[in-house]
């Protein structure tokens, strides 16, 4: 038996380095698609354009204006009519834009000065964003206004009671997001290409027709998805940690804090069990194209529910539910909480369980339902 | 020639509909991830899990984490005894944002004095770090702002209007900011970003890895024709698929659409020659289905997910961001979509757009044609 599950290895491995594009695809993969995703997908508020109409042109408002300032705003122009607040906004140059009314200065000083912001809620995430930022602004200018007027503030005058926030930030102080991006590229690689390749390496053999071949060869079915995998298994999870020593660390210098070894272990359990997803799918798609419809199918939902992109916690109980039918969620979990907390097995078996669990029992039905079929 | 191109585009149809399986699932699939995303996916962060470590247990501290309790964007999930338990909490993600509230607390508001509250934060999740703090601020301010209230009351100089400044917000285009508003016009550029490409993919190289392209290299059909012959029935597909798209987002979903239909399909039909060009293009250069479809993934898919702007506008991201995204055709057609949609108004707004869609189309077919050769090699 082991002879021939290694002649069957071989010609797996063979076949993969045959397709000389599709390795060097496979190095962009991990490579120049990390680095580039790593500039990718920020859910903070950067540089958000605005336009301004001051109808007021005072101090006030002018030291209103200078608050909305980087990293959070920029303002991209000044309109000085309703039309062009309303251009700017069509056109999608400005997000946001600030409209201040003539009796702006007198209002200040009185109290009562109002302003207005119109928010572009196509962008509805950034939108409600942008309005706590703003929110934030105004009531800040009040206070110190009110503290300019009423003498407090400086040494020896009254004071008023405020609660200031002192912020400390774990494990990535100054919220770089490249780094959490950059692994987060690593990790949808990892995922897309284990289930693709295995999907494609079993559904090449039907289109050709050679699956018959293996039929009637003594492999058995378990051992002709082992032979299946173990490429896939070997090469991504090291193109894997590869990857986030030369671009997650190299490139972007963030700090890797966890064990490498139990980070490589429990990626090859996974890409084990994303391995296998990719067979489940190859048992019951015809071509190449159907396979692919399916992985998509699967993929997205996946992706979106990892727990990366939306936090678990703010999703409803059905959706967090299929997350945890899912082995990315946990992956991702675990990942950032070795790579990033350092954290050991102690907090992350949970993750680790449930990666292993989902990985051997996809992995035993989908070599049931092909059995099945062949008979 | 023009029958020609209707011959292999004849050809391609038929080829089409005798895998109904394969043509199902591409309507089908789309359509799925459309209703799963659109319906259930929430993009707030809300319910973040909150932990305390309140060394003053004054009415003063409990009224200030009384405003994490009843905000909808925190859930206290417990009470710390101090610093080491609340850093193993951020640790295993049992808190996501632990409040360290000083003994003197109380004493110093009572005393007219400033306080600070420690926030410590998981920055584990950069983007989800900073809008926790953004919370936190803003649950702070609202306690600072009553407490100056009480104040000026005290001190008999509240009047009606005193409080300096104001702010009013308006919010167009999506007045009540529903996020369906906002997903489903943007997975519809996704969705036509994902699948199309991936059929067209597959079109020339599958042909080479069954050896049928031969056939295409002894027929008079000339390298354009069989370009154009292929992308013809997959461009109808593609069109049919955002037609479809377009009617159960606006029926079924009742997705706001304020603007032009024509527009829209217009921008739409420009990017699915877009798109299917685009694989094309990416087929002529592979040898293996397997090798055309992972290039598509991360030459078409991944840069739409991550650059167009579904999720971080274009202004918003940094310089390789926005230079990828100027370099995709589907940040373009985001701006036909969002624009139709939400905005309404005339086309001319969007007519840069539509000439980018355009001229992408004639790069990427002039690129195809260019490189697909009736060689064997």
């Amino acid at each position: 038996m082991r002879r021939r599950l290694a002649a069957m290895i071989r010609k797996e491995f063979s076949q993969l380095f045959r397709d000389v594009p599709m390795l060097l695809i496979l190095t962009w993969a991990f490579t120049g698609a990390v680095y580039t995703g790593g500039h990718g997908i920020a859910t903070e508020l950067s540089n958000y354009p605005i336009v301004v109409y001051d109808l007021a042109r005072s101090p006030a408002s002018r030291e209103l204006v200078s608050r909305f300032r980087p990293p959070y705003f920029k303002l991209v122009g000044y309109a000085w009519s309703d039309a062009e607040v309303v251009a700017a906004l069509d056109r999608g140059q400005a997000n946001l834009a600030v409209v201040i009314p003539p009796d702006f200065e007198r209002r200040a000083r009185e109290g009562g000065a109002r302003f207005q912001v119109i928010a572009d809620g196509s962008q509805s995430m950034m939108a409600t964003i942008a309005g706590g930022h703003i929110a934030g602004i105004a009531t800040d200018y009040s206070v110190e206004r009110l503290e300019r007027r009423l003498g407090t503030g400086g040494p020896g005058a009254a004071r008023v009671p405020q609660v200031e926030i002192r912020p400390r930030v774990e494990y990535n102080p100054n919220l770089v997001q490249t780094w959490f991006s950059s692994l987060l590229e690593v990790f949808n690689q990892t995922t897309m290409i284990a289930m693709l390749l295995a999907a494609a390496a079993m559904v090449r053999e039907r289109e050709h027709g050679t699956v018959e071949h293996l039929l009637v060869s003594p492999l058995r079915p378990l051992e002709l998805f082992a032979a299946k995998l173990v490429p896939v298994v070997a090469l991504v999870p090291l193109a894997n940690v590869a990857s986030v020593l030369a671009i997650v660390h190299g490139a972007f210098a963030t700090p890797i804090r966890g064990s490498l070894a139990l980070f490589y272990g429990v990626t090859v359990v996974y890409v084990f069990a994303m391995a296998s997803l990719g067979l489940a799918i190859a048992v019951l798609a015809r071509n190449l194209g159907q396979a692919m419809m399916m992985l998509l199918l699967i993929l997205y939902p996946m992706t979106l529910l990892s727990g990366a992109l939306t936090p678990p916690e703010s999703q409803g109980a059905v959706m967090r539910a299929v997350g945890l039918l899912s082995p990315m969620r946990h992956y991702v979990d675990f990942g950032y909480q070795v790579l990033f907390k350092g954290n050991g097995l102690a907090y992350v078996w949970q993750e680790v369980v449930g990666i292993l669990a989902l990985g051997i029992a996809i992995f035993l039905i989908s070599v049931r339902r092909f059995a099945r079929l062949v008979r | 020639m023009g029958d020609r191109i209707l011959a292999i585009a004849r050809k391609e149809t038929r080829q089409l509909l005798r895998d109904p399986v394969y043509l199902g699932l591409a309507f089908a699939v789309p359509l799925m991830l459309l209703l799963l995303l659109g319906h259930q996916l929430s993009l707030d962060v809300k319910d973040l899990p909150v932990a305390v470590v309140d060394h003053d247990r004054s009415p003063w501290s409990r009224q200030y984490v009384d405003g994490f309790v009843h905000s909808e964007y925190f859930r206290l999930v417990g009470q710390l005894d101090g610093e080491a338990e609340a850093r193993e909490w951020i640790r295993a993600g049992r808190a996501r944002v632990v409040l360290d509230i000083p003994p003197d607390f109380g004493r110093r508001l009572s005393a007219n004095e400033r306080v600070a509250v420690g926030i410590t934060v998981d920055g584990s999740f950069p983007s989800r770090g900073q809008i926790s703090l953004g919370y936190v601020e803003a649950v702070s301010t609202l306690y600072s702002q009553q407490l100056l209230r009480a104040w000026l009351v005290e001190h008999g100089r509240w009047r009606d209007q005193v409080w300096p400044i104001q702010m009013e917000v308006s919010v167009w285009y999506n007045p009540t900011l529903e996020s369906k508003n906002f997903i489903v016009p943007g997975m519809l550029v996704i969705v036509l970003m994902i699948f199309p490409p991936l059929l067209s993919a597959l079109l020339i190289v599958r042909e080479r890895e069954s050896g049928t392209i031969l056939n295409l290299y002894c027929s008079p059909a000339s390298r354009w024709d069989i370009v154009a012959g292929k992308a013809l029935p997959y461009v109808a597909v593609s069109f049919l698929d955002f037609l479809l798209i377009f009617a159960v987002s606006v029926w079924l979903f009742q997705v706001r659409f304020v603007g032009s239909a024509w527009l829209l399909s217009a921008g739409a039909l420009l990017y699915s020659i877009c798109t299917i060009g685009l694989g094309l293009l990416i087929s002529t250069f592979t040898r293996t289905q397997l090798a055309a479809m992972l290039a598509t993934f991360l030459v078409a898919v991944a840069p739409a997910f991550t650059f167009s702007g579904i999720f971080t506008p274009v202004a918003s991201q940094d310089a390789v961001g926005r230079f990828v995204a100027r370099l995709i055709p589907a940040t373009y057609f985001m701006d036909v979509v969002r624009g139709a949609y939400l905005k309404g108004g005339g086309a001319a707004p969007y007519l840069p757009s539509l000439v980018a869609l355009a001229t992408y189309a004639v790069v990427v077919y002039t690129g195809a044609w260019l490189a697909f050769r009736k060689r064997v090699n």
